[in-house]
């Protein structure tokens, strides 16, 4: 349940991430800008539906405190900050330096993703057992973050 | 086991490139001797051939994958190999001992070398054994994991027949079964675990890192079970002498040929269309693999020898294109990573510890090298052509790797970090 609706959000940013790169490839600035914009305000919301609910809500269940989700965190911090640079780079009108940062943050990116789906989503399914479908609906629910 | 989720647990970025920078050395020897002697390395059985194949399969394709193995265990298997710098020393130890004793032994038909790379190459195989399978057989399981433990028992049943094969040589003592242990070496040397780690790569990196539809379930389900099958069946068969062995090398390479088109087509249909020569190589790459299926199916009607030649060769290139293609991902992304995660404020960009220029010279290079070496079974002479261009392919990947290794020790050295400190 978790995972499936996790991984499809994962998709979802990861197909917003490439058509923002694609864009900017094709020379579109305007659209690139935009679809980045969304892609950042995207995934910083499944950062924090994981950071505020998911991961909190496994914890208590699990009594897990500094482990997977505590890495986790770790790992969203990194990528925020890539995220970040990515954005200035985009405003400053810096494209190779978008496309260079773009490269790490993809792969950094994908492993991430990958040892979330391959391991902790499992894991916040088998400690949910029963509630994964309210969780889901809880996580449908929250607010996302207001246009930059 | 949560170990393993953090980024912080990869391991140190001279566990892996150690395994990197040994693979031009050798690249750079099997190419001397393609200069040297071409027409004893295209001649099947050659000693001299024996001794190219093993640089090329062990010396460039296993050292690599060993490598990337080291770092992808902890992202893929869920746990990371404790103490990594120790083990990765030993083990790099002794296969770049027991690689260059065995290639010797072929090359001089030293006798005592098939020994001494007899116990380096069955020490590194123990030593490897027992701190990787511990770990792949965890509570973890995912296809991807599933097909590096196929893959891993392939190596391990490889390594151990070739050992065995080395104290025969060494000794003098050829058996019976020789033929039949050979050819079991071989089979799951090339489907076992070089092309079965690459397919179980595949489904793994192919749809994440250029965003492409996923692979099937079946596919990640069955190919091991398919190659594993078909490689049992073929040993009942060479042992029992049956007729038809060559039906299960024909299923193999049905399934290869489905690898190879369902790959294209995600490609070629992939979402991230950003410039990168990992997909020149990806390409070259599934190129090189059809070429060795169809040559080795010519091979089985027709009977000539040249095309047994040119199935090896194209399949040796295919492993090294994929490999060469994701080291150039992977080497400028450990830099920056190990950098970034340090907190350096002069982190270097991916593309700026290793130039698309020189990654587009390196792809270059190695099409070069690969199209005179598929045209020299029918003209030998083009294998020393061959070899001077790999001479160059693999000054460029030495130098490329150095250069990534400098930046990091600079920037490690001078670089200033990151401080929160409040005064």
């Amino acid at each position: 349940m978790i995972l499936e609706f996790m991984r499809d959000d994962h998709r979802v940013c990861d197909e917003l991430f490439v058509t923002a790169e694609n864009a900017l490839s094709d020379k579109k600035i305007d659209e690139a800008k935009k679809l980045y914009e969304e892609f950042y305000l995207l995934t910083n919301h499944h950062f924090d539906m994981e950071e505020k609910q998911l991961f909190i809500t496994f914890e208590k269940r699990t009594g897990m405190m500094g482990g997977p989700t505590q890495m986790m965190r770790y790992e969203h911090q990194q990528l925020r900050a890539q995220m970040e640079a990515m954005l200035k780079a985009l405003r400053d009108d810096k494209y190779d330096d978008f496309f260079g940062i773009g490269e790490s943050f993809m792969i950094m990116l994908q492993q991430h993703n990958m040892k979330e789906e391959q391991m902790l989503y499992p894991m916040i399914d088998r400690a949910l057992s029963g509630d994964g479908e309210l969780m889901v609906e809880t996580l449908k629910e929250m607010p996302k973050g207001n246009p930059l | 086991m949560f170990n393993g989720l953090s980024l912080e647990q990869a391991p140190p970025i001279s566990v892996v490139l150690r395994f990197f920078i040994t693979l031009p050395i050798f690249g750079i020897v099997l190419a001397l001797l393609m200069i040297a002697a071409p027409d004893e390395l295209l001649t099947l059985g050659h000693w001299y051939s024996l001794g190219a194949i093993h640089l090329l399969f062990l010396g460039i394709v296993s050292m690599g994958m060993i490598g990337a193995l080291f770092q992808m265990q902890s992202v893929l298997g869920g746990a990371p190999i404790q103490n990594p710098h120790r083990h990765s020393l030993i083990i790099h130890a002794l296969l770049s001992v027991g690689i260059t004793a065995l290639v010797g032994a072929f090359v001089w038909n030293i006798p005592v070398l098939f020994m001494v790379a007899s116990i380096a190459l069955g020490g590194a195989l123990i030593y490897f054994a027992t701190i990787m399978l511990p770990l792949l057989f965890g509570t973890l399981s995912h296809d991807t994991l599933k097909g590096m433990r196929f893959s891993l028992l392939s190596l391990f049943l490889t390594a151990t027949l070739g050992v065995i094969m080395a104290v025969s040589y060494g000794s003098g003592v050829i058996s019976d079964h020789h033929i039949t242990v050979r050819t079991v070496h071989y089979s799951f040397g090339l489907m076992g675990w070089v092309a079965a780690l690459i397919i179980y790569v595949a489904f793994q990196v192919v749809e994440m890192f250029y965003v492409t539809t996923s692979y099937s379930d079946w596919c990640k389900t069955n190919v091991k079970r398919i190659i594993g099958s078909m490689l049992a069946f073929k040993i009942v068969g060479l042992v029992g002498n049956l007729p038809f062995v060559w039906v299960f090398d024909t299923v193999v390479a049905v399934l290869l040929t489905g690898f190879v088109v369902t790959t294209l087509k995600r490609l070629k249909t992939r979402k991230r269309r950003v410039g990168d020569v990992s997909i020149w190589f990806w390409f070259a790459g599934l190129g090189l693999l059809m070429i060795a299926i169809i040559t080795y199916g010519a091979f089985l009607v027709l009977g000539l020898s040249s095309l047994v030649s040119v199935a090896l060769i194209a399949f040796a290139l295919f492993a090294l294109a994929i490999l060469l293609g994701m080291m150039g991902k992977i080497v400028p992304f450990l830099v920056w990573f190990h950098l970034n995660a340090a907190g350096f404020m002069e982190t270097p960009i991916m593309s700026t510890i290793i130039s698309t220029k020189r990654l587009k010279l390196t792809f270059w290079f190695f099409i070069t090298t690969a199209l005179l070496a598929l045209m020299a079974p029918w003209y030998p002479w083009l294998l020393r052509g061959a070899g001077i261009v790999a001479l160059g392919l693999f000054t460029v990947i030495a130098t490329n790797l150095i250069m990534a290794t400098r930046l990091y020790a600079h920037v490690l050295k001078t670089g200033t970090k990151f401080s929160f400190d409040i005064p």
